[in-house]
C-alpha cells in the first residue's frame, strides 16, 4: 500500500474520531447548561475538564496530521 | 474577453477546487470548534460561580420565643421576594432553609408529623437537613445560616 492511500484511510480515521470527539463535547456542554440552570454546580467542572481532555485529544490528532503532511512531502 | 480567458486560466485554484474542502481542512475546522466548545464549558464554570455565589447579607428575622410558639417561622431572606423558613429540631438546633421547594417552587410548609418540610403541590418532602427525602424533588433546598443573639434571630448568610 503506498503511503498516499495509507494516508488517506488514516485521515478519514482521523475524522471520524476528531467529530466523535466533538460531538461528545456538544454532549457536555448540554449537560453542563441543564446543570448550571438546575443549580446542580458538582457537574460543570468535571464537565468542562471532560471538555478540555478531549480539546487535547483533538490537537493532539490535528498535529499528527501537520506532522505526517510535512514528513511525507520532504 | 480573451485576455480574461488567459488571466483566469492563470489563477492556482479551480474553480471546481474552490468548493471542495480537504479532510486535512475538516480536522482543523472540528479542533477550532472543539476550542470553542470547551472554552463554552468553562464559560458555564465561571457564570455559576457569579450566579451561586450566595449571600452574606446580615438581618434580623423574627423571635426565638416566636419560633418556640409556633414549631416554624416564616421570614424572607436575602430579599423581600425570597420566602425562608426556620424550624427548630428535635435536638434543639435552630436550621432555616428557602421555602421555595426545588421541584416546581412552590412554598414547602413545616410538618410536625413527618419531622420535615412538606411541599403539599406534588407531595414532596425535605428533611430537617435540607434533603430531598420523598416525592419528585431531587436537590436540596437552600440552607439560610441563622445566628440566636439573645431572644433575637438573624440570618447571616446563604449557601446554594
Amino acid at each position: 500500500m503506498s503511503i498516499r492511500s495509507q494516508g488517506t484511510t488514516l485521515f478519514a480515521a482521523i475524522l471520524v474520531l476528531v467529530a466523535a470527539a466533538v460531538v461528545l463535547q456538544l454532549w457536555l456542554l448540554t449537560v453542563s447548561m441543564e446543570a448550571l440552570l438546575a443549580g446542580e454546580v458538582k457537574t460543570l467542572v468535571p464537565a468542562a475538564a471532560g471538555s478540555t481532555l478531549l480539546l487535547v485529544v483533538d490537537a493532539g490528532l490535528l498535529r499528527y496530521v501537520f506532522r505526517f503532511d510535512r514528513d511525507t512531502r520532504v | 474577453m480573451r485576455a480574461l480567458g488567459k488571466v483566469a486560466r492563470g489563477l492556482p485554484i479551480e474553480w471546481d477546487g474552490d468548493h471542495y474542502v480537504t479532510r486535512r481542512e475538516m480536522v482543523k475546522f472540528l479542533t477550532l470548534g472543539s476550542l470553542l466548545l470547551a472554552s463554552a464549558n468553562w464559560i458555564t464554570v465561571v457564570a455559576s460561580k457569579l450566579l451561586h455565589r450566595g449571600s452574606k447579607l446580615e438581618r434580623q428575622i423574627g423571635l426565638v420565643s416566636d419560633l418556640d410558639r409556633d414549631g416554624s417561622m416564616l421570614f424572607r431572606y436575602p430579599t423581600e421576594q425570597d420566602p425562608c423558613i426556620a424550624v427548630r429540631t428535635a435536638e434543639g438546633k435552630i436550621v432555616a432553609y428557602s421555602q421555595v421547594c426545588t421541584h416546581l417552587s412552590c412554598a414547602v410548609v413545616y410538618d410536625k408529623a413527618e419531622d420535615g418540610l412538606f411541599c403539599p403541590c406534588h407531595h414532596g418532602l425535605f428533611n430537617l437537613q435540607g434533603q430531598p427525602v420523598a416525592g419528585p424533588p431531587t436537590r436540596p433546598l437552600p440552607r439560610i445560616t441563622v445566628e440566636q443573639r439573645g431572644d433575637q434571630l438573624y440570618a447571616i448568610g446563604m449557601e446554594g
